[in-house]
């Protein structure tokens, strides 16, 4: 066995610096939304404070645990998710018809995010020792399918569409990475298509939806409302934006602009300066993600690394693609940005995953 | 445990490659959404997140030409409401209260406005300062204040019909209003204040005031002390007379073409501007509803502010002869002392057309007698001898065919024949001024050109603009539009004029002290025989140098008499004899008029006899001690009553009996010796008022008065048309 290094610190810093920087666009964009519900603009920093710090917890926790011994608590963290999900649906918050939050005395998880990191450590725990197996259709991948089957449904029924998306993509992505076949994949995403189609035959008003991003000006006051007051933010950002601070779109224009519209927030108040900024910041967290990926010292961690970075990866993507009006609106988060309480809490540990990687890595030895 | 094998490497980096590229593509398309789309998007969203409230501008003020304002712009406030604001401050009931009291108005209606399912309501229009800053007191949320401004006119009635007066929203509506409203009313300033999407303020400061422009102050050509004595002569004329179609008349300065005074009778009170002042009228509005009584309203407030002046046109008679006198002197057909032999009537074409005395036939006359007597059948004589084309062509040429071009809306042409339909007997009509009709200021216009020596000017109201400094941003100078008729016909016919007035049949527009020249008009309004009469006057002075060219109108007189000479030419006098004290033009009194001067009486009370008998034997008056005592206690009549020289002051001295009243004797239909020698010798004073046979004195007969008392007695002459 190879001995503890020091974590990468490039990785490290990246993430102090989308964790602050975060903070304070929650800061700015909950202050107006805050302050019209709860006559208190730090009512959402507040709260958003206190998760971050736990998440600094989690992150220092995980980056000391040696992801090795994930290894073991694969299968127990799985199940764990699995009972989590279950009990969602039975005894779980009703938010906005949808139930997906569950109360431990005041602290309140989303067992969805759970699960995300559950799969992703069985997923990689089971690959790193089945190497080849995955290359079979029926003896290899299918069984991953009918556990990722399982937690999908679970996941959908709450519902929670986004993080349904979120999981499989993610999944896809972890089987690839292990080694399986592309053909697979396109038999695959045939029923899904199919089923898609269906979707939008039995309700047409599904594929107004789902094409209302191509042209949000013609559903104005419907389906693309909300898009085009996300363009207003982003387009009165031009260059250099109004200034921290100084949105005027999060006036109620864009309700909630702390959650998944944060980004709007951001390219209205720094423009394009700071929605770069942004960008880049992810790009680089995503390189030195693979690259503590490339380096691990075993395949368990490799696979482990890619699929968080993935999880991540995958999110800023579908979040920013929705905002710009760049494919059909999923509520999905900005990770480190948007204020989503408990979920800032599993990205950090998940960080705090990828930085234990780190010491282990092959380029860190002596 | 073996280090990840090289195709999971591949993958991974095939992985970090689409997600840069992802990425990448995304920041690319943000760029395109900020730099590209950037400007259309940010002002749809400022559209959005903004509100734009209109501060209205200064109106500017309208001054007479020598400064005084005549319509002025108050600063008032506009109470306006943003219902989601008071929403949010949940204090509706309060704030209506509150507005209720301080603005006198219904707390359901206000409570109704600020909490109607708007993003913005007006309260109340045009509050004064004092209310306004009562509200602002309150601080009420979501209650603003707007600055806004109130027009009003100091003097009422006064020149309604020219000044004109604005709309709720300050806009002009007509006459001067109008016609410059766009340079009176300046340019509005905005605030744009910044609104979030429920329509409330943004909690930060994001206004932005953009100045509203005053706007410019208009300086008239009227003369509000000119204006005065017309409102005051012509209304007074318009009441006695019965006047039941309006009266009009315009002063004109025949040099520049300025218009000093222009006034319509009825009038109305531009503070007022929307109620209609005729009773009968109003009460039958009353009892109509709906689009009915909005219809009629409309044609009644249009009525009521049409300046008659300018707009309406009349057949304007024997006035009508100055014209035609200048066109034949001018074109040499006739010669101020050719003969001419009126028989009652001429024979033109086969139609007899009488002259208007054909019951006593004028006979043998030169042509100034002929005008003096207003004859006919001298007019048409000449008319013949010029043709009908020459006189088209003057007709024309004195600009009767045409807009005057005056700086007022709504102005008319005037109707005229056409010219292949003006044959003989047309023009022999034509040339006393019957058979077509002119505007009030085609008339006035053309009759200074005759006055001032033959330019036809373009008649103007309006004389300079004036920043809000006072500093002089236009000045408006007089047009010459065309030389009619040369220096010398206008000379020659002054003259004539002038005999009209001190020998003919305007004797009655004759004031001591000023040589005035002038016209006679009654015309008979279509169609003929209803007993319907325009009596119309228009004369100048002085006749040697004119400074003033007045014209009275007066439109269906139902009195005793309806000839311009009897009616309207007194009114031209009253107003002539004002205006040029005025204008202090130095009076020349013929000798005949200097021994009926009049002189004011003085002061005697408290003095002795011997004091009091030299000051009234100064001012040429005659006296008569009641009593025994050494000291005046008091006199009749009064300190700076106006006497004819040689009148008799009563002085009241210590043990003075009980004073014997008198009976005003009747004076009416006696000359002016008659009657001043009857009421001398009452022991009552005269004051003689024109010349000719007693029309009216005052007091009346009958009454019982103190001896003394001056009896006023207007004379006119009789023999006129
Ligand atoms: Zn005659």
């Amino acid at each position: 066995m190879k001995g503890r290094g020091a974590f990468d610190f490039g990785f490290f810093l990246t993430v102090m610096i989308l964790l602050s920087f975060g903070l304070i666009m929650v800061f700015s964009a909950s202050s107006a939304d805050a302050f019209y519900r709860y006559n208190d603009s730090y009512f959402v920093i507040k709260r958003q404070l206190i998760w971050a710090v736990l998440g600094l917890f989690a992150m220092f926790f995980m980056a000391s645990f040696n992801y090795k011994r994930l290894d073991k608590l694969a299968i127990p963290f799985l199940l764990l998710s699995i009972v989590l999900l279950a009990a969602v649906l039975v005894v779980g918050t009703e938010v906005k018809g949808a139930q997906r939050w569950l109360g431990f005395g005041g602290l309140t998880i989303q067992p969805s995010e759970v699960a995300k990191l559950a799969i992703i450590i069985f997923f990689s725990s089971r690959l790193s020792k089945k190497k080849d197996k995955i290359q079979k259709f029926f003896t290899g991948l299918m069984p991953y399918l009918m556990i990722l089957g399982v937690i999908a449904a679970l996941v959908i029924m709450e519902p929670h569409l986004s993080g349904t998306v979120v999981i499989i993509l993610v999944s896809v992505i972890l089987l690839f990475a292990a080694g399986a076949r592309i053909f697979h994949f396109v038999i695959l995403s045939l029923p899904a298509i199919a089923g898609l189609v269906y979707a939008v035959i039995i309700e047409p008003y599904r594929m107004r939806r789902i094409v209302s991003f191509l042209d949000p000006w013609q559903y104005k006051m419907n389906e693309g409302w909300q898009i085009i007051q996300s363009l207003y933010a982003i387009g009165s950002g031009g260059l250099f934006g109004l200034g921290l601070g100084r949105s005027r779109q999060k006036f109620l224009y864009i309700p909630e602009a702390h959650n998944d519209f944060i980004f709007s927030i951001i390219c209205e108040e720094l423009g394009f300066v700071g929605a770069a900024t942004v960008i880049i910041l992810f790009i680089i967290l995503i390189w030195r993600g693979i690259k503590i990926a490339l380096n691990a010292p075993d395949t368990f961690g490799s696979l482990l690394t890619t699929g968080i970075i993935s999880l991540i990866a995958v999110q800023v993507i579908i979040n920013i693609a929705v905002v710009t009006s760049s494919m059909p609106v999923t509520g999905m988060p900005l990770p480190f940005f948007s204020a989503g309480g408990s979920s800032l809490v599993f990205i950090m540990g998940g960080m705090g995953i990828i930085l234990n990687v780190s010491r282990y890595s092959n380029c860190n030895r002596g | 445990m073996a280090a990840p094998n090289l195709m999971i490497k591949k993958r991974v980096l095939l992985l970090l490659v689409f997600f840069t590229l992802a990425a990448i593509g995304l920041m690319i398309r943000t760029g395109w959404w900020q730099i590209y789309e950037g400007e259309r998007l940010q002002k749809e969203a400022i559209q959005q997140q903004t509100r734009d409230r209109i501060i209205n501008s200064k109106r500017g003020t309208i001054f007479d030409r020598n400064g005084k304002p005549l319509a002025v712009s108050a600063s008032v406030e506009t109470v306006s409401a943003i219902p989601n604001e008071i929403r949010k401050a949940g204090n509706a009931e309060e704030v209506a209260a509150k507005l209720s009291q301080i603005l006198n108005m219904d707390y359901e209606e206000i409570y109704q406005k600020i909490t109607k399912n708007s993003a913005y309501e007006i309260v109340k229009r045009k509050i004064e300062k004092k209310e306004a800053d009562e509200i602002r007191k309150l601080k009420f949320k979501g209650i603003h204040l707007d600055e806004d401004s109130k027009r009003y006119y100091p003097y009422g009635n006064f020149a309604s019909h020219v000044i004109g007066a604005t709309g709720f929203d300050n806009q002009g509506l007509f006459g001067i209003e109008a016609k410059y409203d766009k340079y009176l009313k300046g340019l509005p300033g905005r605030i744009v204040s910044a609104k979030d999407a429920i329509g409330t303020d943004m909690p930060y400061k994001y206004e932005k005031y953009i100045n509203p422009e005053d706007g410019v102050n208009v300086v008239l050509t009227i003369d509000e002390v000119i204006q005065h004595f017309v409102e005051k002569h012509l209304e007074t004329a318009a009441i006695e007379n019965k006047v039941q179609n309006g009266a009009a008349a315009i002063v004109m300065d025949p040099k520049t073409g300025d218009i000093l005074a222009m006034a319509v009778k009825p009038d109305f009170d531009l503070n007022n501007a929307f109620q209609i002042q005729n009773e009968e009228t109003r009460k039958e509005l009353e009892k109509l509803t709906g689009k009915e009584f909005t219809d009629r309203y409309g044609i009644e407030l249009g009525k009521m502010w049409r300046n008659k002046a300018v707009v309406d046109s009349y057949e304007p008679g024997s006035t009508f002869k100055i014209i035609t006198s200048a066109i034949a002197l001018e074109e040499n057909v006739v010669k101020p002392n050719d003969m001419f032999n009126d028989i009652g009537y001429v024979t033109v074409g086969g139609r007899r057309i009488k002259c208007w005395r054909s019951y006593n036939p004028h006979g043998i006359q030169t042509f100034i007698q002929g005008v003096q007597n207003s004859c006919n059948p001298v007019f048409i004589e000449v008319a013949l001898r010029m043709g009908a084309e020459v006189f088209y062509r003057y007709v024309k040429a004195f600009g009767f065919m045409e807009k005057t071009g005056i700086d007022f809306d709504g102005e008319t042409a005037g109707i005229f024949h056409k010219l292949k339909a003006f044959n003989e007997l047309e023009l022999a009509t034509a040339s006393f001024g019957q058979g077509f009709q002119v505007t009030p200021l085609q008339m006035v216009t053309a009759v200074s050109a005759v006055a001032n020596g033959g330019k036809l000017l373009k008649p103007r109201l309006v004389k300079q603009f004036l920043d809000k400094d006072g500093n002089v941003i236009k000045n408006f100078e007089p047009e010459i539009v065309r030389q009619v008729i040369s220096p010398e016909t206008s000379a020659t016919l002054r003259g004539i004029l002038e005999t009209v007035v001190s020998e003919g049949t305007g004797k009655n527009a004759y004031i001591k002290g000023y040589r005035v020249a002038g016209k006679t008009g009654t015309s008979e309004k279509l169609p003929r025989g209803n007993g319907k009469y325009i009596a119309s006057f228009i004369g100048f002075a002085p006749a040697d140098d004119p400074r003033v060219v007045v014209l009275v109108i007066l439109d269906e007189p139902k009195g005793d008499v309806y000839y311009g000479g009897l009616i309207a030419a007194p009114v031209v006098g009253k107003i002539l004899d004002d205006t040029l004290r005025y204008l202090e033009v130095e009076p020349k009194f013929t000798e005949e008029e200097l021994a009926t001067m009049e002189v004011n009486v003085p002061e005697l009370r408290n003095m002795d006899v011997k004091q009091a008998q030299k000051a009234l034997k100064d001012v040429n008056l005659k006296y008569k001690i009641e009593g025994t005592g050494n000291t005046i206690i008091d006199q009749t009549p009064k300190p700076t009553a106006k006497l004819q020289e040689n009148s008799v002051v009563i002085l009241y001295t210590e043990g003075a009996g009980p004073v014997s009243n008198v009976t005003v004797p009747d004076v009416l239909k006696r000359s002016v010796l008659d009657a001043n020698k009857i009421l001398t010798d009452s022991g009552l004073n005269i004051k003689i008022i024109g010349s000719g046979t007693a029309m009216k004195q005052e007091p009346a007969a009958g009454t019982i008065v103190s001896p003394g008392t001056v009896v006023e007695v207007e004379f006119r002459h009789t023999d006129v048309d």
